[in-house]
């Protein structure tokens, strides 16, 4: 487990740069060979179990959607490879899919190895380090934090909806009533916490300016702090690198 | 002999300004970006990948949701700060319970609308931004839609100061228009980073467009312009039902809604005097 030791902001400023250098690329096979370091340093990491689910659960409709759509269609395709109908299979249509499934998958699979492998308080921490403003901090901290709490919650109106006689029918008009029966109360006590939650921050002077200090303490080291600049860089030059090469070719493309 | 304050400083006028100049510079980024993803696309998909465009659309659309966010966020009052986390995670809740519903909408918006109408257009554009930032530690691929959010939620706070959310028929209207806008914000979006859309149903309009032979950004921008204005108009009535359901001494707390008198009724306080 060498991951949780590195600043959460280094690990940040290493995927950025994987993806705007995999975007950069645009090509299937640096794609690929992202999504594939992705998935290896994940399971280096001990959550490959949990990045290759929560993958499949996006990636699986996308790819399917993109196959149908490209796969099937696509006007600006000449090498026709199965005539059926209206529907066409040409061979650019099947590569602008792969293209775009493996960037993708590349863009999702990196994004979800990041947000495994951190820590939120960590994060927090680290971003406070970084001049944001410390609401930012807050808000991504108690988002990730209520949603478990949330949904409990949603589950106790349920209940108590369920003991008043809630039956969920069949119609239309039953299920958007169960919806509304549930969704009143359940937003009624989260505004009303919230008021309460404004009213002891406000306490402690969280709306004001000015530094902030944390218990937390975030490792950080110059070699880190190097390579986050250097990543940063490597991004910028691809980018710089792709737009020379696509005026160099005749136009943006 | 005076002692330095001990309470903190409040902010002064020029911080005001910078973050005024940083909101306009946010809403700026995101026009330019659409703009330009516009006028270069004819060309662009015939050549293949389109990653310049791609590189834009993340960039330009990215850097304007994170200029709002740091323009907007430390204005905002802590009782609006504190209702994000909760306007966020209805946001994925309840679209997790509309999905059970086995209803064909989306409705991932309706936290978002709610802080708009409690808290105005920029608390609102904020709300949207963050929300597709911090959903995107969940799924990834909401991330570079954060413009379209930020949009979803300045248009709903700027009906509501207008008054679209005192007659109920009223909002679904302002819904509609809203789903026009950010549907077309959003098209480039999945048309040059994505290549298409995720959902089956979104794929099979888009697919019939393209049938017709349209190009992708021409194709999915007609199917966002037939799924989001219904799917907006029915988040914004939702997010009415939801503010009317509220008790008035909690819709009242908030400075928006007590100033443009955003709500049908008078204000509880008021009333008694």
């Amino acid at each position: 487990m060498a991951a949780p030791r590195l600043n959460p902001l280094t690990l940040l400023a290493a995927a950025a740069a994987v993806l705007v250098i995999t975007t950069a690329a645009s090509s299937w096979a640096f794609s690929l060979t992202v999504a594939a370091g992705a998935v290896a340093l994940s399971a280096a990491n001990g959550c490959a179990r949990r990045v290759l689910l929560a993958g499949t659960a996006i990636l699986a409709p996308f790819w399917l959607s993109l196959l149908v759509m490209h796969g099937l269609f696509y006007p600006e395709g000449r090498t026709v490879l199965v005539h059926w109908g209206p529907a066409r299979v040409t061979a650019e249509g099947l590569g602008f899919a792969l293209d775009m499934g493996l960037r993708t998958s590349a863009f999702v699979l990196v994004l979800m190895l990041f947000s495994f492998s951190i820590r939120v308080p960590d994060l927090v921490a680290a971003l406070a380090t970084l001049r944001l403003p410390p609401q930012f901090g807050y808000v991504l901290a108690s988002t990730l934090m209520l949603a478990p709490i949330i949904a409990a919650r949603l589950g106790k109106v349920r209940q108590a909806q369920e003991a008043r006689g809630l039956v969920v029918g069949k119609g239309i008009r039953s299920r958007l009533g169960a919806v509304r029966l549930q969704m009143i109360p359940l937003v009624l006590g989260l505004v009303h916490d919230a008021g309460t939650r404004a009213q002891a921050l406000d306490a402690r002077g969280f709306g004001r300016p000015g530094p902030r200090t944390t218990y937390r303490k975030v490792n950080d080291s110059h070699a880190q702090r190097g390579f986050r600049v250097v990543a940063l860089l490597l991004a910028a030059v691809a980018v710089v690198l792709r737009i020379a090469a696509s005026y160099l070719t005749g136009g943006p493309a | 002999m005076s002692q330095p304050s001990l309470t903190l400083p409040t902010p002064g006028q020029q911080a005001g300004r910078n973050r005024r100049l940083l909101e306009l510079l946010g809403a700026a980024a995101i026009a330019a970006t659409f703009v330009y993803l516009v006028l270069t696309q004819p060309a662009d998909i015939a050549g293949g990948l389109g990653s310049v465009s791609a590189l834009v659309a993340l960039g330009g659309f990215l850097l304007g949701a994170a200029l709002l966010i740091a323009g907007v966020l430390p204005t905002l009052p802590t009782s609006t700060v504190v209702l994000m986390p909760v306007a966020l995670v209805l946001n994925i809740v309840l679209g997790q319970l509309m999905g059970t519903s086995g209803l064909p909408f989306y409705f991932d918006a309706i936290g978002t609308v709610l802080v708009a109408v409690l808290a105005g257009p920029a608390a609102g554009a904020a709300t949207g931004a963050l929300s597709s930032i911090v959903w995107s530690f969940i799924n990834p691929t909401v991330l570079p839609f954060a413009a379209g959010a930020a949009l979803i939620g300045f248009l709903a706070g700027t009906a509501a100061r207008y008054g679209l959310f005192r007659r109920f028929y009223l909002a679904p209207v302002a819904g509609f228009v809203t789903g026009i806008l950010a549907g077309v914000v959003s098209a480039p979006v999945a048309a040059f980073v994505f290549g298409g859309t995720s959902g089956a149903g979104t794929g099979a309009i888009v697919s019939a467009f393209r049938a017709m032979g349209d190009t992708l950004l021409a194709a999915i921008t007609k199917q966002a312009l037939i799924s989001d204005p219904m799917d907006k108009a029915i988040v914004f009535a939702i997010a009415a039902t939801l503010v009317y359901a509220l008790p008035r001494r909690t819709t009242f707390q908030f400075p928006f809604v007590r100033r443009f008198n955003v709500l049908a009724g008078k204000d509880p306080a008021k009333r008694d005097s």
